[in-house]
């Protein structure tokens, strides 16, 4: 059975009314320290489904 | 230790959701504060999905490849009064606001529609929204809808109210663009201590406070002392955003923006302060093109959806008087929508022009490898230096290399 793929994550919520901030404190450590968070952020996926918008 | 976590856990099980784009699905994680993008086989192990919707008939695309159903977040200019009076303002905010402001009602309709289309998150700024009366009621609205309000302070105005409500919110960043004399030097006035007290003030109620940072030329030098400043005041994060040549800012431009040499020492200067204060930093969407100029994993950039210029895709905008934009610093669209047609508007073939048009680029941004991340970098700058908001960020490093030289004639 196929598994899927977490594509990106957008980490933090942003605060600024101007533009759209994004989160480059993985950009010191790394693909290495993402691929070891990307598991942990599927299995709290998976823990509970979560409820889709009634629009799309 | 363990016990927090799960706790944590547990209380942002409930505030779990999803909406469903062509390449899958955009699921939001209240903890760890979070917007994941899977594609479609994830999204059915992972969300409520039921039979074959709509939006996934045919081919199933990168993010990125279509513009998404909805945006991310709006940033909503609930009013353009402010009495601070800065150089660079990007609203051109002052003491009486702008004509025909909405009121609570409008924005609480605009929340409706921002949560019928789907929106996580709005950024709720002005004009300096704590002095807006009703600022509690509409978070508390946004909330009701799903909606996470986030807000955007300079901590001059309506310290005591906001402190008051400071839970309601998501993130709070406090406006902070130099530290003592550096902040006069960005804005024109005095106002560090004030900002600085409305910062201690916020934190010892909220754990979620951090500052947002315009990078000018008079505080480019100064970035490590403000990480340095943000770890001694435990804040969250620090929010680097670029100057833009917008409302006042659109006169201070020239004597505000960053150097060709400061744009280029951008991410080293920013990594090394980050790593040495240990502070998360966030970068504005402007920022992209100084990003690529270091060459970073493309495929980790992707991952973690750093992407250009955004507008009329992942983020929208809305005047104070309800007029939708494609971002905060751009004018309304000819047609002059408002923020509660967004759905309607946002179908249309034609919305928010150049920037849903940045795929037929013009050189060097056609051939840059960095052009489906970056999409061609800040609208706004290149609208304000070249009057054409589709030409190539002329600030990009990569850009400014491209440009011809002028050779003087030999006499």
């Amino acid at each position: 059975m196929k598994r899927g793929r977490i594509l990106a994550i957008k980490w933090g919520m942003n605060p600024n009314s101007s533009s759209l901030g994004v989160d480059v404190t993985f950009l010191l450590v790394g693909a290495t320290a993402l691929a070891m968070a990307t598991p942990l952020i599927g299995a709290l996926l998976r823990w509970r489904k979560a409820p889709v918008d009634p629009a799309k | 230790m363990i016990g927090a976590i799960l706790d944590r856990l547990r209380s942002a099980r409930g505030m779990r959701r999803a909406r469903l784009e062509a390449f899958g699905a955009i699921v939001h994680l209240a903890w760890p504060r979070s917007l994941v993008f899977v594609d479609r086989v994830m999204a059915r192990r992972v969300t409520r999905v039921a039979g074959e919707p709509a939006i996934w008939q045919g081919s199933e695309p990168a993010v990125g490849e279509r513009v998404l159903s909805a945006p991310l977040e709006a940033h909503l200019q609930i009013t353009n009064r402010c009495g601070a009076g800065c150089q660079g303002c990007y609203t051109g905010a002052s003491p009486d606001g702008a004509p025909g402001e909405w009121g609570l009602a409008e924005w609480k309709r605009a929340l409706d529609e921002l949560a019928a289309a789907g929106v996580f998150h709005v950024a709720l700024g002005g004009g300096e929204s704590a002095s807006v009366p009703w600022l509690g009621e509409l978070a508390d609205h946004a909330r009701a809808r799903g909606i996470v309000p986030n807000l955007t302070t300079s901590g001059l105005e309506g310290l005591d109210a906001l402190v008051a409500i400071a839970g309601r919110f998501g993130q709070i960043n406090v406006s902070l663009d130099g530290l003592g004399p550096t902040y006069a030097a960005v804005r024109g006035f005095d106002g560090f201590a004030r900002a600085d007290e409305a910062i201690r003030r916020l934190r010892a109620v909220k754990r979620e406070v951090g500052i947002n940072v315009v990078v000018t030329r008079h505080n480019f030098a100064e970035l490590p002392e403000l990480f340095a400043y943000a770890k001694q005041r435990r804040l969250s994060e620090v929010e680097l955003l670029r100057f833009k040549p917008s409302g006042r800012g659109a006169a201070a431009y020239r004597d505000l923006r960053c150097t060709d040499e400061q744009h280029r020492a951008f991410l080293p200067t920013v990594l090394a302060a980050t790593k040495r204060h240990r502070v998360r930093v966030k970068v504005d969407c402007s920022y992209t093109p100084m990003l690529a100029h270091h060459s970073p994993d493309r495929a980790l950039l992707a991952e973690l959806a750093v992407y250009g210029c955004t507008g009329g895709d992942f983020l929208v905008g809305a005047k104070a008087d309800g007029r939708l934009t494609a971002c905060s610093f751009m004018a309304s669209p000819p047609e002059r929508p408002r923020v509660t047609e967004l759905r309607s508007y946002w179908e249309r073939s034609d919305a928010f022009g150049a920037f849903r048009t940045w795929r037929t680029a013009q050189e060097p941004c056609a051939s840059c490898d960095y052009h489906e991340l970056c999409r061609g970098g800040c609208k706004v700058v290149s609208a304000h230096v070249t009057g054409d908001a589709s030409a190539p960020d002329p600030e990009c490093p990569r850009v400014q290399a491209h440009r011809p030289r002028v050779h003087l004639p030999v006499l």
